[in-house]
């Protein structure tokens, strides 16, 4: 293969093999990006834990469940230990545009039923003793400037207090979870400081509670609990719905759409535009080569070698375009993975992800450049000198 | 001793407009090895399509065309290839030089059928240039060179993988008389000092003047041979 032949003839045209190398390149930073999405929901899925259970009401996440629940369902076999999760929906004083995630819990089941969490800094104990103490997670405690002994202040939105300020929760302890399970933007306080201001008058707002997680014991039968938790509440007052939290992952996240079959086919589209692109690059350039295919072929180069020069040609391209498209990818993943946590758990690239773009400059390059290659080859000397050059 | 050409009633057709034209017509030549061979004719007498039938570059409809003791009707493509590659190098009107690549590169580009060396490939490629007085500008591309540098690069190239037998089809028909005279005593040069069996393609009587044989082609016939006053 004539290396400085291939590479000056990339070279040679400058704007078109750098829009084209271009083009690619967007397109495999894109069908990652998208690809790393995918992946991250299913790795979350994939991630949830086998014992845990979660309840929330029959008609909609959006409706609470009452208290009284909890002592009901604690008489079911199997049942280890019941934590009780109450979306907050407060916003951070200090940045007001900002979202992250703050849930009222129980201290004494929730960090042992979460095993893939850690505390990092502080502890948990202290958490467990001060009642308007909060968790919070390590990205967002960076992202904030958070430490350990800090007053954050939030304003409810579902919750108000009566007195008209901001409510207030300490930082006891920073966590970092290893498992897309749980994110590491979230805030957890005490759910008895959320009851005892609204059974107080200290606060206004619903008093229950949306989801509770169940935690079985080693060896219970799921379906045995799911079953007698939904039977327990068949009448009322309120009927629920028990689920794995892999299948309660599923439909949190199915509430955005079918969300991977479409960034699937956004990404197939990316493809088809892209493939187009470079076959039109690999078609001009093998056409303006004629003359010179023919002499490289007078001069005694095979058919073969002819065509697989321009098939080299467009490989190259496509896998300059490709490394340029995964390094882009790789440089935005840790910020966009911080962004994004909140809502996209788990996004990252791996290796299957590294694999497709890969896949795609190899893919891409081959089919471009087969056309072009095959119209090389078949090219005679003679009809590619005679034409006129 | 450099290879004789031979042609046996050798016969070539092409289809036009669903007639059958005849272009080489049952001929019969035999060019002795080490000489320069000046081929004329008007336009369209077959000229091009003999050469590329001596240089491996067309099937011969019948006949045998034999180039030392090789019959290049008996080869395939990939064989023909693989021949030309070692044994014949080619000159054309249009100079035919790779743009992209520099004078060096363009001679060196048939080494790279060779098992040479990349070192080996390049001094040969110096050495070839240095023959047509272009030790000067082995960098340079196609574009900074006038068209009778091009053409001493493209006879460098012709001569690079060191072939017996060297086909010009219309050397000089680009270039002013001044500038053609130099690429003639070139090819005179190869022909006399190294022994390279040369048949060119002309129109130009005072080109073909440099030659020790001129054949005549007609009509897909073959006509006088003259030997040049002076020569043979
Ligand atoms: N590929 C081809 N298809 C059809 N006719 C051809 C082809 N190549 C050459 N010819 C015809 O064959 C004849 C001889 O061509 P050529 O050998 O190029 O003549 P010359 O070089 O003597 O001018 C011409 O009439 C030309 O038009
Ligand atoms: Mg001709």
């Amino acid at each position: 293969m004539p290396w400085k032949l291939l590479w000056r003839n990339v070279v040679g045209h400058p704007v078109r093999s750098l829009l084209t190398v271009g083009a690619v390149a967007v397109a495999v930073f894109l069908v990652c990006v998208l690809n790393a999405v995918t992946s991250g929901l299913t790795r979350t899925l994939d991630a949830a834990a086998a014992n845990r259970l979660l309840v929330q009401s029959a008609v909609s996440l959006f409706v609470d469940l009452p208290l009284s629940y909890q002592q009901k369902m604690a008489s079911v076999p199997g049942i280890e230990a019941i934590c009780k999760w109450q979306w907050f929906g407060g916003r951070y004083e200090q940045d007001k545009g900002g979202f992250f995630a703050q849930f009222g819990i129980d201290p004494e089941t929730f960090l042992p039923s979460y095993p893939e969490m850690k505390i990092t800094k502080g502890s948990y104990d202290d958490f467990k003793k001060l009642r308007t103490a909060c968790v919070v997670g390590d990205e967002l405690a960076d992202k904030y400037g958070w430490q350990v002994g800090q007053t954050v202040p939030i304003s409810g939105t579902i919750f108000q207090r009566t007195d008209g300020r901001p409510w207030e929760f300490t930082v006891a302890a920073i966590y970092r979870s290893s498992s897309p399970a749980v994110d590491n933007q979230t805030l957890w306080f005490q759910f008895d400081y959320l009851r005892e201001s609204l059974e107080q008058g200290g606060a206004t707002g619903p008093l229950g509670v949306g989801v509770y997680m169940l935690r079985m014991a080693p060896g219970t039968d799921p379906v045995a609990v799911q079953q007698a938790v939904d039977a327990m509440f068949e009448n009322g007052p309120q009927r629920v719905q028990t689920t794995t939290e892999a299948e309660f992952n599923r439909q949190f996240i199915s509430m955005l759409g079918d969300v991977p079959t479409l960034l699937q086919m956004i990404g197939g589209a990316v493809l088809f535009a892209i493939f187009f692109a470079v076959l039109n690059t690999m078609l001009m350039a093998g056409r303006e080569r004629t003359r010179d295919l023919g002499v490289m072929k007078a001069l005694g180069f095979t058919d073969r070698a002819t065509g697989m020069l321009l098939v080299a040609e467009s490989l190259l391209l496509c896998g300059l375009g490709a490394a340029a498209g995964i390094g882009v990818g790789l440089l935005a993943e840790a910020p966009f993975a911080v962004a994004t946590a909140s809502f996209l758990p788990g996004f990252g690239f791996d290796e299957g992800t590294l694999l497709l773009g890969a896949a795609i400059a190899v893919g891409v390059g081959l089919v471009a450049g087969v056309l072009p290659g095959r119209r090389a080859a078949r090219l005679t000397a003679i009809a590619a000198l005679r034409e006129v050059g | 001793m450099a290879e004789a050409i031979q042609l046996r009633s050798v016969t070539k057709a092409y289809q036009r407009a669903g007639e059958s034209l005849r272009v080489l017509d049952e001929l019969d030549l035999t060019m002795a090895g080490g000489t320069f061979y000046a081929l004329m004719g008007p336009s369209g007498s077959g000229k091009t399509t003999l050469l590329n039938l001596v240089g491996g570059l067309d099937h011969a409809d019948s006949g045998a065309v034999l180039v030392g003791d090789v019959d290049l009707t008996r080869l395939d493509g990939g064989e023909l290839a693989a021949w030309r590659a070692g044994n014949v190098g080619f000159v054309f009107q249009g100079f035919n030089l790779l743009p992209v690549l520099t004078a060096r590169e363009n001679v060196e580009l048939p080494l790279q059928l060779t098992p040479l060396s990349r070192r080996q490939r390049r001094a040969q490629a110096e050495r070839a240039l240095q023959l047509v007085g272009l030790g000067d500008r082995m960098d340079h591309k196609p574009r900074e060179l006038s068209g009778g540098q091009e053409q001493r690069v493209a006879i460098a190239r012709a001569i690079a993988t060191d072939p017996q037998v060297i086909l010009a089809d219309e050397p000089t028909g680009d270039l002013d008389r001044t500038t053609a005279d130099a690429v003639l005593q070139l090819l005179q040069r190869l022909n006399r000092e190294l022994g390279k069996t040369i048949l060119m393609v002309t129109h130009d009587p005072q080109a073909a003047g440099y030659a020790d044989k001129i054949i005549h082609l007609d009509k897909g016939k073959l006509g006088r041979i003259e030997t040049n006053p002076g020569r043979g």
